[in-house]
């Protein structure tokens, strides 16, 4: 008979998918967020909590909110003038929107990566130092750009040719160099819009190792369209899809499962998470 | 409404389980000839037995790839992936089902054309056989349900074969000294032994279903740590 109890067999650290519940340590909580355009949801009732030192995928359908979502998470919508969030969002246990929080503090705090590699049309040593200037630093630059260029694994094939237009990388380089300058203004949490969508498979692999790597160092949440990608680099995936009105006019995005990512790959408890990722529904 | 997609794949790997699962009436075909061949000391339905297993052994490698090759280049994931680890394992299953019926009729000219039979213990082997048979057909039909609990029922049904294996043991023990009659029973005893794995692998088949269901693997019995 299937026995009640677990067998007990350690698991060895390496094998384990996250660290223990309790252990983990909150980056971000969202309480019930609500996004609006001019009025009209985008993404509605969500509620999920982004842990520290992991690396968070969101995956879903396009148009089910991720982006969105993601651009919440460093006031990026405060751009839009249209944009409205309601609900409670909390960055290491503080509101992210309250009344005296700088936007310009929180974007240095909380970076992003885009989907197009967007260097400025200055040298990779400029593109990399832009950030650490902005913010006033003006001894030991060198030092900072090769620590951040090391960071995203891109120090050993630009070191010789720092002063070199940035445009003159490939698209693998150019999207490196960006996530080189996120991490030079030493961030807590990076974003990333589908930083691969634009890669071929080799600068993909190398942009999933290093963000392996950087986990260590920073917490990193990502929207990818590419499943298998999630479930290679990340500790946790939030599916979000599309959800209708009872008149099918109105559409917002929903969080339909937020899980360890082996759970949500192998053993999904939503029906519409396993067709999703098993790529049965378009 | 969200559109279907992935239909021939879907379609693939139906076909592919279907092809695996049919393994098993391969298994009930010849484990009926070998209790026919035991029975009645048929060395030549052993022998197609024997040759037969081919099939079975075809059936496990042109499966096996095609669902290595469905994991190379459809990246299964959820339900999907459980089921491809599932047939894995069970296609080896059968293939040892098919393994073990070629080592009891392998069995048979080792027993002699006049052998020293003892009636009872024949009726033993052949009870056996009886047991097995329906067996195969519930793990199959387990399968291609996905009922657990049918899958669980299997534990129960095993549980006779075993008992009329440990009796084939005693009545062996008790059949003398004569050392033509021991030779003879020790023969048979590694024959029942054969058919009583086979019923352990249709167990291990169940398992899987409920793999397949539940996305937890549990031995229904655990032979280290019995209940």
């Amino acid at each position: 008979m299937l026995t009640e109890q677990a067998p007990k067999i350690e698991v060895r650290p390496e094998f384990q998918s996250s660290a223990p519940e309790a252990a983990r340590e909150k980056v971000f909580e969202l309480r019930d967020i609500e996004v609006l355009y001019s009025g009209v949801s985008a993404v509605k009732g969500i509620s999920m909590e982004i842990g520290r030192n992991e690396v968070t995928a969101m995956i879903g359908p396009s148009g089910c909110g991720k982006s969105t979502l993601l651009r919440c998470l460093n006031r990026m919508n405060d751009l839009i003038p249209t944009a409205e969030v309601k609900g409670e969002l909390l960055y290491h246990g503080e509101d992210l929107y309250g009344s005296g929080v700088d936007p310009v503090q929180v974007r240095k705090l909380i970076g992003m990566v885009f989907q197009k590699p967007n260097p400025f049309p200055k040298s990779i040593y400029d593109n990399v130092a832009f950030g650490p200037r902005i913010l006033g630093r003006k001894e030991g630059l060198d030092e900072v750009v090769e620590k951040a260029l090391r960071g995203a694994a891109l120090w050993h094939e630009v070191k010789d040719r720092l002063k070199d237009n940035a445009f003159g990388l490939s698209g693998g380089q150019q999207q490196r160099l960006c996530i080189a300058r996120c991490i030079a203004v030493k961030p807590d949490v990076i974003l990333m819009d589908e930083p691969c969508s634009a890669l071929d498979p080799i600068s993909t692999g190398k942009i999933e190792d290093l963000m392996i790597e950087l986990k260590n160092q920073f917490s990193i949440v990502i929207v990818t369209h590419n499943m298998q990608q999630a479930a290679r680099v990340s500790d946790r995936t939030a599916f979000l899809m599309t959800e209708l009105d009872a008149t099918e006019h109105t559409r917002w995005g929903r969080l339909v499962e937020y899980d360890v990512t082996q759970q949500i790959f192998t053993n999904p408890s939503d029906k519409r998470t396993e067709d999703y990722v098993s790529g049965k529904v378009g | 409404m969200p559109e279907t997609v992935r239909v021939h794949y879907q379609e693939e790997l139906d076909t592919l389980e279907a092809s695996a699962l049919g393994g098993l009436d391969l298994v009930n075909i010849a484990i009926g000839r070998t209790m026919e061949a035991v029975e009645h000391q048929d060395v030549e339905l052993a022998q197609v037995v024997i040759a037969d297993d081919d099939r079975i052994d075809g059936r496990y490698l042109e499966v096996h790839q095609s669902l290595i090759t469905l994991l190379a280049t459809q990246s299964p994931v959820a339900t999907d992936l459980r089921l491809i680890s599932a047939l894995l394992h069970c296609l080896k299953s059968i293939e040892r089902m098919g393994d073990q019926c070629v080592n009891v009729c392998k069995l048979i000219p080792l027993s002699g054309t006049e052998a020293p039979a003892d009636p009872e213990m024949v009726q033993l082997i052949l009870n056996m056989g009886e047991h097995t048979r329906p067996l195969i057909m519930q793990a199959k039909r387990a399968f291609e349900e996905r009922d657990v609990e049918m899958a669980r029922d299997l534990v129960r049904r095993d549980d006779a074969v075993d008992n009329l294996n440990r009796e084939c043991f005693h009545l062996a023990l008790a059949l003398g000294d004569d050392p033509d009659r021991r030779e003879w029973a020790m023969t048979m005893l590694l024959a029942a032994r054969a058919i009583e794995r086979v019923a352990d692998n249709a167990v291990d088949i169940g398992e899987q279903v409920a793999f397949v269901v539940t996305g937890l693997f549990r031995e229904f019995e655990d032979a280290s740590h019995p209940s």
